[in-house]
């Protein structure tokens, strides 16, 4: 293994979700977008496809809600509290880390 | 006619063969040998049907799947495919060498399960020396990788009383899930009942323990708590329901509705040497036995759980009341319920566990 793996992530990505390991997204033909996780399935609507969509790990929440904002021609502050809840919600259930 | 529904799981049992001989192993008594199992050919087939079926996640299981020397294989068939592939292992023998090898294959996540919380104790339900600290090793490893980790605790009445030790357990070796797991009563842990079931006391003490730890930990590890089925009064919906979202094939190939569906006598079970899952799954007598509702006796006939619980687990109903066709003695609406707690306070007939073994 190598030495990078080990490396803790850089300080300044920490306020940025990223999905938790063994979570994946997937465009499911028979179930639509969905979330898995071990023995788990979410199936997500729109909003929290087009959210979870921009988790990388890198992104922080203020980066998602301006981009969010952007897209959907909104102020980022509206949309600013759906993703608060949405991670909240998904860190709770173990899909996201915050 | 309600219309086909889409199953989420394959239960993939690559083999039989296991280093471990625990005792409330919900195998088979009559354990499929090495030379009767699917070849890697087959079992990659059978993950692109699979995915093609509409099946979300692969569980790749056994016996211990690590003994399969094409695991990466078959995983990476899985991955390719599109499935999510977990891996449920004893752990024993996994090495770093063989976890980058899966890793670098497309595995998702990694499913130890642990005996107890102390070597010793451990070991001993294993049936195997040195079992419980290669198993922490390996879980470490697992972590190390960037996988996810999930800790299965199997509970019985030896360990009931460790249900805190493993929740630290989890925390400790970093696992994002734990499964506190009740034994399920089939095959080994069938023959084992007497010396395997807790008290109503030992179980009620694991609930409360399992809730605070759920608050106290909430966002950093999931925590699964399967009850025992003997201790309760609503049957689970075994398997999500018969034929409803779970496949299950074994290492010779049957394919089954449940894993321990074997054990009902008058069911044929088709095999994917020779059928697709598509074929079995829409269409194959087994699946059709007891899918939906309309095989349902009384009084799940009509009744407001008849489509939650799916009349709870058929394997069971076989065990305790002799017919498979029946209500699971679980409910307490089942005239057979009461048998139930008689057989869960039963004194063993004979001292010891019987560990499992191929021809045991």
């Amino acid at each position: 293994m190598s030495d990078d793996k080990k490396k803790p992530p850089d300080r300044d990505t920490s306020a940025a979700p990223r999905l938790a390991p063994g979570v994946r997204l997937r465009k499911d033909d028979q179930r639509g977008p969905v979330l898995l996780g071990p023995e788990r399935v979410l199936e997500l609507d729109d909003i929290a496809l087009s959210i979870v969509t921009q988790i990388d790990g890198k992104r922080r929440v203020s980066d998602i809600a301006a981009a969010l904002a952007k897209e959907y021609d909104e102020k980022a502050e509206n949309i600013r509290a759906d993703i608060d809840s949405l991670l909240k919600d998904l860190a709770a259930k173990g899909y996201v880390k915050p | 006619m309600t219309a086909l529904p889409v199953p989420l799981g394959l239960l993939a049992e690559l083999t039989h063969r296991c280093p471990l001989q625990c005792p409330y192993c919900s195998n088979p008594l009559d354990l499929v040998r090495a030379s009767h199992e699917l070849d890697t050919r087959t079992w990659v087939r059978v993950m692109e049907e699979a995915a093609a079926l509409g099946i979300a996640h692969v569980h790749l299981s056994g016996g211990e799947p690590l003994a399969r020397p094409d695991l990466a294989e078959i995983t990476n068939a899985a991955h390719l495919s599109g499935l999510y592939t977990n891996l449920i292992t004893a752990a024993v023998g996994l090495n770093a060498q063989r976890l980058a090898e899966l890793r670098a294959a497309g595995l998702d996540h990694v499913q130890i399960s642990f005996q107890g919380i102390a070597p010793e104790q451990a070991d001993a339900i294993a049936h195997v020396k040195g079992a419980f600290r290669a198993k922490k090793d390996a879980a470490r490893l697992v972590c190390d990788e960037g996988l996810a980790l999930t800790v299965n605790a199997v509970i019985h009445r030896s360990n009931v009383g460790d249900v805190s030790g493993f929740i630290d357990l989890a925390v400790e070796l970093g696992a994002g899930r734990l499964e506190i797991a009740h034994v399920q009563y089939h095959g080994w842990a069938l023959a084992n009942r007497a010396h395997l079931m807790p008290t109503r006391a030992q179980f009620e003490a694991t609930r409360s323990v399992v809730e605070d730890a759920r608050r106290r930990l909430e966002g950093t590890l999931v925590i699964d708590h399967v009850m025992p089925d003997y201790l309760a009064e609503r049957p689970k919906a075994c398997m999500g329901g018969w034929g409803q979202q779970v496949m299950v094939v074994t290492p010779d190939g049957r394919t089954l509705p449940c894993h321990a569906a074997t054990t009902i006598p008058d069911l044929v079970f088709a095999n994917v040497r020779t059928s697709s899952l598509a074929e079995i799954w829409g269409h194959d007598e087994a699946f059709n036995r007891f899918r939906g509702t309309a095989w349902m006796p009384s009084p799940c006939q009509g009744c407001e759980r008849a489509e939650i619980d799916w009349g709870g687990c058929r394997c069971q109903a076989l065990a305790i009341t002799g017919n498979a066709a029946v209500t699971d003695p679980v409910c307490s609406l089942s005239p057979s319920h009461d048998l139930m707690a008689t057989l869960a306070s039963e004194a063993p007939a004979r001292p010891g566990y019987r560990f499992r073994r191929i021809g045991g």
